[in-house]
Formats: structure tokens, sequence, C-alpha cells
């Protein structure tokens, strides 16, 4: 059952995935689904438009000043009586959060959905040390007993069928059941239930971390969030550092654009506002409360041309409206944040090493830029990151001398044109019907998939040549 | 890694990204409190305006709404709720939190209701409290901010309010008045504000919850499902001539 990974080329997870045909129908209803529950929803918010840029903004405002915010979420997380560590690596951040674990004497964690848990694997780490965790997340859940990974941010399971759900919750729970999203999710919460009640370590993410006031922010629909934050007797949220924002009127700037960007909704049904741990009088709460500021490669793009993608709120929106998203899903992606910004945040995360192939599965058509509400400009850092990719030598050498040569020839007419004139003969036994429907050796692979555009029998030069002495206007 | 070099290497980065335009984060009210008393002075003479809108969207996200002329008869309408559900166990709100004793009330109405305490008490005394709530089918609490621009009820935890109530019974009712309405989100963020500024009174806990509606998920196939971890219901309860619980 499990996905291709990283040991097979970008090209053979792509194509697993356009052959998965229950995959290719369910990546369509679901982005279609989004992409319309999202445009209704700023259609009937007039200061839609207008909160985007502000929200743009205020992410901007606080990475020229993320030295002084940060001081001032630490400083309130700790006069609330939390902790605050600082994590430079994934590999230290999961240290923390396993050391965390180790005082408390904790043998199961429960998780509300965190992709930045998710990116720096703290799963394996935890299971590695003696602590089960448990993913509350319905989504997460069922990914989790499968032995998978997520395959969209806010949708992780959209690549299940409810008979596959039905068979998993059969063979890992011993529950026998009709194939009812109804009678899953009922099973699922029993199970759970008895989950959270058990746990002695709640691990979330963070979707904002409020300086002026030391609150962490989540936002859940399902009320997992609550639960983590409330019932375990600790709780550690793993937060990037660029998840920082000044006060509570920013908050609600933010409130107002993330849950329709991300699902079309108003609100998201629970955003939980975490002021660190229990206070006298209060029946429930933490007895501790942990927060790692992550860096892992966030800090470094402050001054680098991935800043831009630091203003992320990991909505998914770009997902949904990508056409290569919409084709191969998010696994063939390969690592943990899929679609056009986690193209981007693969590089931060991993170098740009990793992403010599992601790097080219855009066609730059922009809506991801649109759909962003933020206003990322996804698009110009992929061309960047091609240049760099480029300009590194880390490109597959056959496309270097290609484009290499192609660049040499654009910049000499003669040579041009003269080669022009050679590739019409040459193309001339490949020609049907107008196109070239396939071309020899290894250049096949431009045509396995699409038609290559002949050149045409009159050059533009030749046409405009043509023209002038006419002397059409 | 400790904070110092922390912040040095941020600072550093930082350095290096020198010139650019800069931007201002949102304006903050000099003085949130008093702000937030003429936001109160303004809403009260729009209240019924905020109602409907709250109504509207209160339903549109799967909430029920319930009006009560007085205090006194929210014990029946939440007793009508259980009774129509055959559910009996209920947890709530201590009565100066709610602004009533609902408790005591259901009692008397044949229910098993068991109101939480506003003081501290220890461990094992709150892990009981927790079997009772995990085990109770309602839970009632009290209204700290209702949003009618998003159909949101905002609770604060604290002494006499548990967390628990809202989120582990399978039903949660609310009681509220006109006093808690605001219009929108913006708004919200100034009552946040004021609610943040300055030492937090005694009572006040460690969590603000905004509740959109039941607890939801499509997580299966895109179909919706409520009641995944939190309540499947959630009801809200208007109180036309208002409670007056214990604030600020």
């Amino acid at each position: 059952m499990s996905e291709p990974r990283l040991d097979t080329p970008l090209r053979e997870r792509a194509g697993h995935a356009l052959r998965d045909t229950f995959l290719q129908e369910a990546l369509t209803i679901a982005t279609t689904k989004f992409i319309g529950l999202r445009r209704e929803a700023f259609a009937e918010f007039p200061d839609g438009e207008a909160l985007r840029d502000r929200a743009r903004e205020i992410k901007e405002a606080t990475l020229q000043r993320l030295d002084h915010y940060l001081e001032r979420l630490i400083d309130n997380v700790e006069g609330r009586g939390g902790h605050v560590h600082y994590a430079t690596t994934a590999d230290e951040a999961r240290r923390i959060v396993l050391d965390i674990a180790r005082r408390a004497g904790a043998r199961m964690a429960v998780k509300s959905k965190s992709m930045a848990t998710e990116e720096i694997h703290l799963n394996e780490a935890l299971a590695a040390a003696g602590v089960t965790p448990v993913e509350t997340d319905l989504g997460e859940y069922i990914i989790q007993l499968a032995h998978e990974r997520p395959s969209h941010i806010i949708a992780p399971a959209i690549h299940k069928t409810k008979g596959q759900v039905a068979e998993l919750f059969a063979r890992e729970l011993g529950r026998e059941t009709e194939p009812d999203p109804e009678v899953l999710t009922r099973i699922a919460r029993a199970e759970l239930r008895e989950k959270f009640l058990e746990a002695d370590l709640g691990i979330t993410g963070a979707n904002f971390g409020v300086a002026e006031t030391g609150t962490i922010v989540l936002v859940t629909n399902e009320g997992n969030g609550r639960m983590v934050t409330s019932l375990p007797r600790v709780h550690v949220a793993v937060m990037g550092v660029e998840k920082v924002i000044p006060s509570m009127s920013d908050l609600a700037v933010f409130l107002a654009i993330l849950a329709k960007s991300a699902t079309g909704q108003k609100l998201s049904v629970y955003t939980s506002l975490v002021d660190g741990p229990r206070r006298p009088g209060e029946l429930e709460g933490p007895e501790e409360f942990h927060l790692v500021l992550l860096d892992n490669g966030r800090i470094g793009q402050l001054a680098g041309p991935l800043r831009e993608a630091l203003a992320c709120l990991r909505c998914g929106a770009c997902l949904n409206v990508c056409p290569v998203y919409r084709q191969i899903g998010g696994h063939a992606y390969g690592y943990t944040y899929p679609g056009p910004i986690g193209i981007l945040l693969t590089a931060m995360l991993n170098g740009p090493e990793s992403v010599k192939d992601l790097a080219h599965a855009s066609s730059l058509c922009g809506a991801c830029a649109d759909a962003c509400p933020v206003r990322i400009d996804i698009p110009k850092m992929l061309i960047e990151l091609r240049r760099d990719v480029i300009e590194r030598r880390i490109a597959p050498w056959p496309e270097r001398i290609l484009f290499g040569a192609f660049a040499r020839l654009l910049q000499r007419p003669v040579l041009y044109w003269t080669a022009a004139r050679f590739g019409r003969l040459l193309q001339r036994p490949l020609t049907r019907g107008g196109v070239i429907r396939r071309v020899p050796l290894f250049f096949g692979d431009w045509t396995r998939t699409r038609d290559l555009p002949p050149i045409a029998a009159r050059t533009f030069q030749e046409r405009w040549a043509d023209l002038e002495r006419e002397g059409g206007r | 890694m400790d904070r110092a070099t922390f912040l040095a290497r941020i600072r550093a980065e930082m350095g290096r990204a020198e010139g650019r335009a800069p931007t201002q984060p949102s304006a903050r009210p000099a003085s949130p409190r008093a702000r937030l008393e003429v936001l109160r002075r303004e809403m009260s003479e729009r209240w019924r305006e905020s109602l409907a809108r709250f109504t509207l969207e209160f339903e549109r996200v799967g909430g029920v709404l319930h009006r009560v002329t007085d205090a006194g008869d929210v014990p029946e309408t939440i007793a009508g709720i259980a009774r129509e559900r055959g559910m009996q166990r209920v947890v709530t709100w201590h009565a100066d939190a709610l602004g009533l004793d609902v408790a005591t009330a259901l009692t008397a109405r044949g229910l098993q209701a068991s109101a939480a305490p506003d003081t501290e008490v220890d461990g094992g005394e709150r892990g009981r409290r927790r079997a009772v709530a995990a085990a109770a089918d309602l839970g009632v609490t009290g209204v700290d901010l209702a949003v009618a621009e998003t159909g949101t009820l905002v609770v604060v935890s604290g002494a006499g309010r548990p967390r628990s109530a809202s989120l582990l019974p399978g039903c949660h009712v609310a009681v509220f008045d006109r006093e808690t309405l605001v219009e929108s989100l913006t708004q919200a963020g100034l009552v946040l504000e004021a609610w943040h500024d300055g030492a937090p009174p005694p009572w006040r806990g460690a969590s603000i919850n905004f509740i959109t509606g039941p607890s939801r998920t499509a997580d299966i196939e895109l179909t919706l499902t409520r009641g995944v971890h939190g309540p499947r219901e959630v009801h809200a309860v208007f109180v036309e001539r208002g409670v007056t619980p214990r604030r600020d």
C-alpha cells in the first residue's frame, strides 16, 4: 500500500499517480470542491481582498523585526510559566521533544495535526524512544494506521476511499463495519477518546504565536486540538519561527482569511488560544507547557531568495488550484510539503539540490499566486529556483548540454538561422499531419506525453521581411 | 541551543536583509479596556441587528438557537433538549460563572446534573471531575463573546468554567445575552486585546476557545460528518432580559 517515495525519480512517482484511477477522481473532486468553497467564501466577504493585503503587510512587518517579536513571545510565554526551547535543526527539535517526553515519563503522546512535526519526522523518533505517538485528526489517524503520509496539507487522507478506510479499521482495530463515513467516524471517536484521556503528553504545532500576549493559536475543525491542549499533563507546541505575529489585532486579520482560503468556512469550528499551563481553579489544562521554536532552514531565508515563502499560512489553497498537484497529488512530490508552496518549502528545508526535479513540476501558470491568501509570488521563486538549479550544475547533464547549446544558438543569429534550416530538413521524416509525435533517442522523453510542434516552414524574420517588402501595414 | 545564540543568528540574517520598504502591523488600541467600553455601548444600540446576523450564521454552521425571556426559563429549555434526546447526565459551569444555578434546577427536573467547583481542587478530584464530564451527555456553559459575522461562541476557561463542558459531552448548550454580542472578527480582536490588557482577573484560565458550530470533519471522501471529537450538537440559548455572570 505504500506510495513510491524518494528512491524513485519524480517522473515515476508522478506516473504512478497518473495511473491510479481512484486517486485521479478523488483529486479532481476534492480540489474542485475546495476551489468552489473558497471562491464562495470570498465572494460574500467584501473586505477579503483588502485583508489579504493587510495580512501580507503584517507578515512582512513581523519578518523585519523578527528578533523583537520572538523576544516578546518568549518573555510572555515564560511570564505565564511556560518553557521555551530553541531548535536549529530537525534533529535538535526531535531531541528536545524526546527529552520533555522522557522527563514526563510519557508512554503515549496524542497529537493534533501539525505540519511542523511532520517536517521533523517526530513520530518515528517518538516510537523509537518507546513513546507511542497517536495522530488524532481523523485524516491523520487513518494514514497513520495505514503507515502512509499525508497527501494534502488540510485533507491528509484525500487519497483513500471509504472502502479502504473500512478495511483498514477492520484490520488494525478489529472493527468490522460497513464503509459509511458516519459509522467510521464514530469508531474513530471512540478509539481516540480513550487515548485522549490516557495520554501523558499532548503535541501540537501552532498556526500563530501572538508575541504581545504569549498566546499559541490552534485552528481545528474536529476538536482534537482542544483535547490535546487540555487533557494530557504536558503540552508541547512545535512552532516555526515565522509563525509569530505581533498582536491580537493582527490575529483577527489572519483568522478572517485563513479558513476561507482553506475550506471556505468563515471560521474553522475551533480556534483555540492557549495562554500557557493550567491556572489555579481550572479543572483542566496541562501542568507543563513547552514551546519549541523551530528554525530548520527558515532563518537562513530571512535574507534569502525564498524569504516570501516565510509568509505561508499552510492553508492549502495553492495545492487545490495547481494543475500539477491536481494531476499527481501530494505523495508524488515525495516530501512533507506538497504543491507549489511545498516545492519552495522543500528547498528551504532540504536545500535546492532536493528540488532539482520538483522545481520543474509547475506550469508557472500563476494560479497559486492568485489563490494565496497572502499573495506569495510562488512562480517567481520557482523560476529563481530553476536558475539556481542550473547555476549549481545540479540539473541532469543532457538537460544542461541541450539548453546550453540552445542558449548559444539564440545568441547568434546566423547560427540560429542555419540551425533552423537544418532542423527543417531533419524533421521531415518525423512530421505527420503537421506535428511531431515522436523523436528518437533520449530526446524521446520530450514527446512521450505531448507533441512537439515542428519548426515553421518560414521563420518569423523571413515572414517579417516579406511583409516589409509588400509594404503592408 | 540557547536563546541568545538563536536570536543572534536571526539578527545576523536580518542584517543581510535590510533595505526593504518598512511595513506596519495592525494599529493597536492605546487603552483596550476603555476602547472596549465604547464598543460595548455602541453594540448595545445595535444588538437586534447583531442577534439577527448571529442567528443566521450560527444556523448556517449547524447551530440551534433558542430564545427565552428570562434567565429562569433557561433550565426548562435545557431539560427539553435533554428529554428529546433521552439524555440524562449533565455537567455545567459553576452558578456564578453562568449567572444562574442550572444544576439545582435540572436536578429538580429529574436530571443528573453536576456543577463545576469555582475554587482550586486537588489532582484526584480533578481526575474524578474529568471522568464525570467524559461520561456526560450534555454540557452547559456561558458565553463570553458572540461574534455575529461568523456565528461564533467564545468561551474563556477558568475557575468554575471547565473547558470540558463545551468539549467532552455530545451536546453543548451555551447560554448568552445581548451583552456578549459583537458584529465582526475585527471587534473580536479588540476584545482579545482588552482581555490581555494588564493582569488577568484571578478566575481567568489559560484557554480561550472560538466555537463555530458542532465539531466536524470531511476527512473521509469529503463527506461532512459531525461530532468527531467535540460535540455533535451545539445549542445557544439567548436570554432576552440577560444573565448576570461574574465577569471582568
